[in-house]
């Protein structure tokens, strides 16, 4: 009968498939793995999760591991999420994937988990405590490459303007540092003004709208991500010069930069930090698991979007969010071997 | 009467002050553009504040800590389901409108049937509608329609539309407060709610509409907010939570309830807006800026509230 055929060619297909695709099968398929994350009130962090949704729940729905089940507090509080780590512990899973409230607070709880025996492997938001892994983002390096690209684009240097983040967090202290290295590098530029954009568009805005009339010439605009297409709106609302914005990979920027760049040839750069980093902290806990050797210390790459691979960007980029790269699992392994 | 006993008075003078400051640091023709965004952005505070106001003169007790949930959640689906189209404008101010209605009715009848106190009601119902606006659309940030865009930045001379819109709204507000049946009846509720009701006042019927008016007003802001700022994002709505607050009180309306005023919302509203110019024109470091801007609003609120 037709439809038996079917079936056990379909079926016969689908183990070809999943065994071609699944090389490490065997030793991780009864693991499981939670991801605790502090946040998700941002299209950054939706993408996030939307991207572990799609690679890890592939590899849990495969047979690479049993479970791969995110976890996100409501209240973006250490107490919470430490609360959150103890009951993943207290669930029995091998492996817990956190993207943290705080770099330290949360040290407690994930010594806790060690000594339980688990996996314990931070990515963005990460953790200083010694027993667990860490993929980190060098923050000021990206702050620092926005000025050396600044300083290859204007030989004669100029007035920046900087927008930062949100004040009193890690990740806005360090891309500023290096934002700020690198003027001290450049004695071209200097900054003529600074406000926090909170990494919000209508933040940025208001902000940059209120301190423009009372700048001289802006040549350059450094940021921090989600805040470029703002800036732009805020230049434009006033009718001053456009400056050379770096952007922050989110769709609206991306647009917005293309369109002036078929209107006149407007030229940036565009850097951030590909939400599907969370993938990358899934294969190297999958990884740990499989009694692989993997160094206590990753680095994830930058995605740097430029004037030549702009199209083929926003081409693959959702409408509304923002530039990503899921990564599968030679690609972690990639990783993992540069960083031997 | 003597101007020095008007509840309004400290804000807007505030307001000059700081401005005075700008325009002596960066000139008067900056001073002037700086005027005009502040105009810009502190419609958005004012529109969300004249809700809140209403709210808080209820009386102790009464505030309503779902507006940024609120804002983002009739900005989301009004963006998502206008798409970009220029026809669904009106549809999609009507979806904004609904979701105020239904959220103002929600909130209330927490606070009513179940006896939750405002402030736990409305905080508690905004993870419901954050929720919302995460599972309905996940963050992705839709254009708004080309004309909504341009209406919400748009200028007639360096005054901004929505400033126009907003003042008159304001207008007709400052005569729903003080000559209409409605409005005396939020002083009264807010000064005794058992006298009021005594009087015949229909105590939860005034303020059940009030909660619903603060709510359609947040949606409303946050669908122009959206037209403004190039769409709807999760987090757009965060700082309109202290802000609506602020700009009530600032705005000399009695936190205690029952006596509020609509010209000090625009005062308070600028002055927010030409602090934080203000600051950053000269150049302090994020730890200051704050506690500057603490520091300032505290001293406001002390010397207006000697007056009362």
């Amino acid at each position: 009968m037709n439809f038996t055929k079917v079936t056990v060619a379909g079926a016969a297909l689908a183990c070809l498939l999943s065994s071609v695709a699944v090389p490490a099968f065997a030793d991780t398929a009864d693991k499981k793995i939670a991801l605790s994350n502090n946040y998700a009130g941002n299209s950054w962090r939706q993408a996030m999760l939307t991207s572990w949704e799609t690679v890890a729940g592939k590899a849990s729905a495969d047979g690479v591991v049993a479970a791969a089940d995110a976890f996100t507090t409501a209240e973006n509080q250490v107490t919470e999420q430490a609360a959150q780590i103890q009951n993943l512990i207290l669930q029995g899973y091998d492996a817990i994937v956190i993207n943290a409230a705080s770099p330290e607070g949360l040290n407690g709880a994930v010594k806790e988990a060690c000594d339980a025996g688990l996996v314990v492997v931070s990515f963005d938001g990460i953790v200083t405590e010694p027993c667990a892994w860490r993929i980190a983002v060098d923050f000021h390096q990206m702050g620092k490459i926005q000025v050396e690209y600044l300083a290859e684009r204007l030989p004669d240097g100029g007035n920046l303007l900087e927008i930062r983040g949100l004040a009193g967090v890690f990740v806005d202290d360090e891309i500023s540092g290096g934002i700020h290295e690198g003027v001290a590098e450049n004695a071209k530029f200097s900054i003529e003004g600074s406000v926090h954009g909170d990494w919000a568009q209508d933040v940025a805005q208001k902000a940059v709208a209120g301190i423009l009339p009372s700048l001289s010439d802006i040549k350059g605009v450094v940021t921090q991500g989600g805040d470029g297409y703002g800036a732009s709106q805020a230049f434009k609302a006033a009718g001053r010069d456009m400056p050379i914005i770096v952007m922050g990979n989110r769709h609206d920027e991306l647009s917005w930069w293309k369109e002036q760049k078929d209107a006149n040839g407007y030229e940036t750069m565009s850097v951030s930090i590909a939400p599907g980093v969370s993938t990358l902290a899934f294969w190297v806990a999958q990884q740990i698991l499989d009694g692989k050797d993997v160094p206590k210390d990753l680095t994830v790459p930058f995605l740097s979007i430029t004037q030549d691979t702009l199209e083929a960007s926003l081409e693959t980029t959702q409408a509304g969010g923002v530039a990503n790269v899921e990564y599968s699992q030679e690609e972690a392994q990639g990783v993992i071997a540069g960083a031997m | 009467m003597n101007l020095t006993e008007k509840p309004w008075i400290w804000a807007w003078l505030g307001t000059v002050s700081i401005w005075l400051v700008i325009a002596s640091i960066s000139g008067l023709s900056a001073g002037t553009e700086v005027l005009t965004a502040a105009a810009s952005f502190g419609t958005f505070f004012v529109l969300v504040a004249i809700g809140q106001m209403f709210v808080v003169t209820l009386g102790p007790g009464n505030v309503d800590l779902s507006i940024p949930a609120c804002m983002t959640l009739a900005s989301t689906v009004a963006m998502k389901v206008m798409n970009g189209s220029e026809a669904m404008l009106i549809p999609g101010f009507l979806i904004v409108v609904a979701i105020g209605l239904t959220i103002g009715a929600f909130n209330f009848a927490l606070i009513i049937l179940l006896r939750i106190p405002p402030i736990i009601a409305t905080l508690s119902s905004s993870f419901l509608y954050l929720s919302t606006a995460i599972w309905y659309n996940r963050g992705l940030r839709v254009k708004p329609p080309e004309a909504l865009a341009e209406f919400a930045t748009g200028k007639i001379g360096v005054v901004p539309l929505l400033a126009i819109a907003v003042l008159i709204l304001t207008v007709l507000m400052h005569f729903v407060l003080h000559r209409t049946y409605f409005g005396r009846s939020i002083l009264a509720v807010g000064q005794n709610a058992k006298a009021a009701h005594l009087a015949g006042i229909p105590v939860e019927r005034t303020r059940f509409l009030t909660y619903v008016m603060c709510a359609v007003l947040a949606a409303i802001c946050g669908y122009f907010l959206a037209g403004f700022s190039g769409g709807a994002a999760l987090n757009m709505g965060e700082e309109y939570l202290l802000m609506s607050i602020a700009v009530v009180v600032i705005g000399g309306t009695s936190v205690a309830g029952g006596f509020a005023n609509l010209p000090g919302l625009w005062g308070a509203a600028l002055f927010m807006f030409l602090l934080v110019t203000m600051l950053n024109t000269l150049g302090l470091s994020a730890g200051y800026r704050l506690i500057l801007t603490g520091a300032i609003i505290v001293a406001v609120i002390a010397i207006s509230g000697k007056k009362r």
